[in-house]
């Protein structure tokens, strides 16, 4: 187990040094307004002075090593054009909880629903549940998340006698932009489990299961779901990871001030530092995601060796 | 054998699938009655509704099968009227077991194969939970399965093909039933595990007092275990006698054209004997012998009426004009004399 893991983990800070490696250098291809707040104003001279002082001026392995060990400290540099002189991961330490807050919730909502639906669709396949279900899955895939999101908003807000927008004090405002996050979850989780399940229930170990008179509560859960599950775990701790991404859209329509959007802002803005903090922060845990998945799924099944070499599966 | 217990009666059975708005008729009025202790095997086709006759009697059949008419009795009970799954439960496992074909797919890969063995027990008995692990070492032992202390705790991915066979056995037995269906339970073994299979099924017959039913379309397989064997073509029985009258004997012209195709009966240089045509369509009615349009010993009678029972011994019967008193006197072919000669199949035989 613990050799598993550490092969695990070596292979996931491998990928993240070279991720790094990659992320800087494409940055550094950026042009160098995106590290001054007020480029209009300055002389050539000035210019040149201050890369220098940032260092921006070495080859770019040595600016990277430096990197390197500056992360290792936790530091990720400081905003420029989106605000200036702040640090970064600063920003993210103020914003990130509360997209997080927001997708966790949702999570933990559309999680045990979407479970739920996908069972009942499994359970009786071809029944009312399950075209009803079907309907909602496609629905939601097929109509464009904004109009629903609006929809949602809209009369939402009226009927709970609200106001359009979050607001930290008041809870009850939370409610709403959940829902529409939680929303086309619920259909994605529906749609996996009940995909998984159907496909277990037509697999020989369950008309053995029945020819040993089990019965059929027992085979549904001890079986079925059970094994139903194992692929579903994998993806799991990714998602309740990069929750902290937060809905460009959602977070923008009730203007929460969480993560969502932010990415797109600094691209926009040119400022080089979040961009390159942002998207090493999403990288790590988008790969640490991938490693819990991959140690959870290890767990719940037997098949995956933890004493053989990886990649045995 | 005539004098033995009818322990399960399969009586005029129809079965009928539908599908895709046609109706197939898969079995066609079979009557067959297994008894206690024997070993009958049942032969014939991929299709010809062997799979399904066992399945029926297991509560086991697709959804969208059903059974028209017909009785299977069982301990005075008619498994035939059996509709929730609450009723199977007490057969299924308990009463009626069954060896599934493919051993690699019929183990959970997520359970221990003790637990695998011990769920039949947890339903079907009073033991408690020390007593059920106890007993499920016990059927790991008899399945001849080393170290059952150590593998009781594995999965069946650390089994081989041959041991998760065993393992299958195991959990097939563990109730004591009384019955114990293998469904191809070869097929898809090595050459070399497939005697030490049998043998050990043999051996649980023996020591539970089992009746097996094989269902098989290797004759080796026939040869080797069976007491009795009833041939099955387009959903119906159409001869049924010991093994001996069956391969030495045979009636049937499709029993003829089956035991032909042995391919230990082809002579090098020459092309092995086949049965040429397929199979007639259960979707359309048949008409007359449905062996017909591919029987070279056809009689004009085939293609209008069904052939009955004819009666040739006490235990063995066939559903062909050709035995009627009036029909011509059709000689089986010749090759079929060197079955008797035969080591694999004839001397098992006479063993």
């Amino acid at each position: 187990m613990l050799k598993y893991c550490a092969k695990r983990l070596a292979r996931s800070v491998v990928s993240l040094a070279i991720i790094v490696a990659v992320v800087f250098s494409l940055l550094r291809l950026m042009p160098v307004e995106g590290y001054f707040s007020q480029l209009d104003q300055m002389t050539e001279a000035q210019i040149n002075n201050e890369l220098e002082k940032m260092g921006l001026n070495d080859p770019v392995p040595v600016q990277l090593g430096r990197f390197y060990v500056q992360i290792l400290h936790g530091d990720l540099g400081k905003s420029t054009r989106y605000r200036d002189g702040y640090p970064v991961a600063k920003i993210v330490k103020k914003k990130a909880p509360i997209s997080i807050k927001f997708g966790l919730l949702a999570m933990g909502v559309s999680l045990p629903l979407g479970m739920l639906l996908g069972i009942l669709m499994a359970k009786k396949k071809n029944g009312i549940a399950d075209k009803l279900g079907t309907l909602y899955i496609i629905l939601i895939q097929a109509v464009p998340s904004a109009v629903y999101y609006l929809l949602i908003q809209l009369y939402g807000t009226s009927a709970l006698k609200i106001g359009l927008l979050y607001d930290d004090d008041k809870p009850i405002t939370m409610i709403l932009p959940i829902l529409s996050l939680a929303l086309p979850s619920i259909a994605g989780y529906a749609m996996w489990l009940r995909r998984y399940m159907v496909d277990e229930e037509n697999k020989d170990y369950i008309k053995m299961a029945k020819a040993k008179g089990v019965p059929k509560a027992k085979i549904a859960r001890q079986h079925v779901f059970r094994n139903a599950v194992v692929p579903m775990v994998q993806f799991i701790p990714g998602s309740m990871l990069l929750t902290i991404a937060g809905s460009i859209y959602v977070e923008s329509l009730y203007s929460i001030p969480g993560m969502g959007g932010l990415l797109v802002e600094v691209i926009k803005r040119q400022d080089n530092n979040m961009v390159q903090g942002l998207v090493i922060i999403f990288a790590v845990l988008g790969i640490f995601g991938l490693l819990l998945g991959d140690l959870l799924m290890a767990l719940v099944d037997p098949r995956i060796s933890l004493t053989k070499k990886e990649g045995s599966r | 054998m005539e004098n033995k217990k009818v322990v399960l009666s399969i009586q005029d059975m129809n079965i009928k699938f539908s599908l895709r708005g046609q109706i197939l008729h898969a079995i066609r009025g079979v009557s067959l009655d297994i008894y206690e202790g024997e070993c009958l095997a049942i032969v014939g086709e991929s299709g010809s509704g062997k799979s399904v006759l066992t399945k029926t009697c297991m509560g086991l059949l697709d959804k969208n099968g059903f059974i028209e008419s017909g009785h299977i009795m069982y301990d005075g009970k008619d498994l035939a009227t059996y509709k929730t799954d609450k009723e199977w439960e007490k057969i299924c496992g308990s009463e009626i077991a069954m060896v599934m074909q493919d051993p690699m797919t019929c183990l959970n890969p997520l359970k221990t194969i003790g637990w695998q063995i011990e769920e039949s027990l947890r339903y079907h008995s009073t033991l408690n939970k020390e007593e059920r692990k106890k007993r499920v070492i016990e059927i790991l032992t008899d399945v001849g399965i080393t170290e059952p202390e150590r593998r009781y705790k594995q999965y069946p991915h650390e089994f081989s093909g041959g041991m998760r066979q065993r393992v299958a056995i195991a959990i097939a037995v563990a109730c004591n039933p009384k019955i114990l269906i293998c469904d191809e339970p070869t097929t898809a073994l090595d050459v070399t595990i497939q005697a030490q299979i049998l043998e050990l099924i043999r051996n649980m017959q023996k020591k539970y007092n089992l009746t097996t039913v094989y269902i098989t379309h290797d004759l080796g397989v026939v040869a080797n275990v069976a007491d009795r064997v009833a041939v099955m073509y387009a959903g119906d029985i159409i001869e049924v006698g010991t093994s001996r009258e069956i391969f030495y004997e045979p009636k049937h012209p499709y029993t003829w054209a089956l035991l032909a195709s042995l391919p230990q009966l082809g002579i090098k240089g020459e092309e092995l004997s086949s049965i040429h045509g397929t199979p007639p369509n259960l979707f359309l009615p048949v008409k007359g012998d449905a062996f017909a349009p591919r029987n070279p010993y056809a009689l004009a009678v085939d293609f209008e009426y069904r052939p009955p029972y004819f009666e040739v011994s006490p235990t063995h019967k066939a559903k062909t004009w050709l035995l009627d008193p009036r029909a011509p006197k059709i000689e089986p072919p010749k090759v079929l004399e060197m079955i008797k000669n035969m080591e694999r199949v004839g001397g098992v035989l006479n063993g």
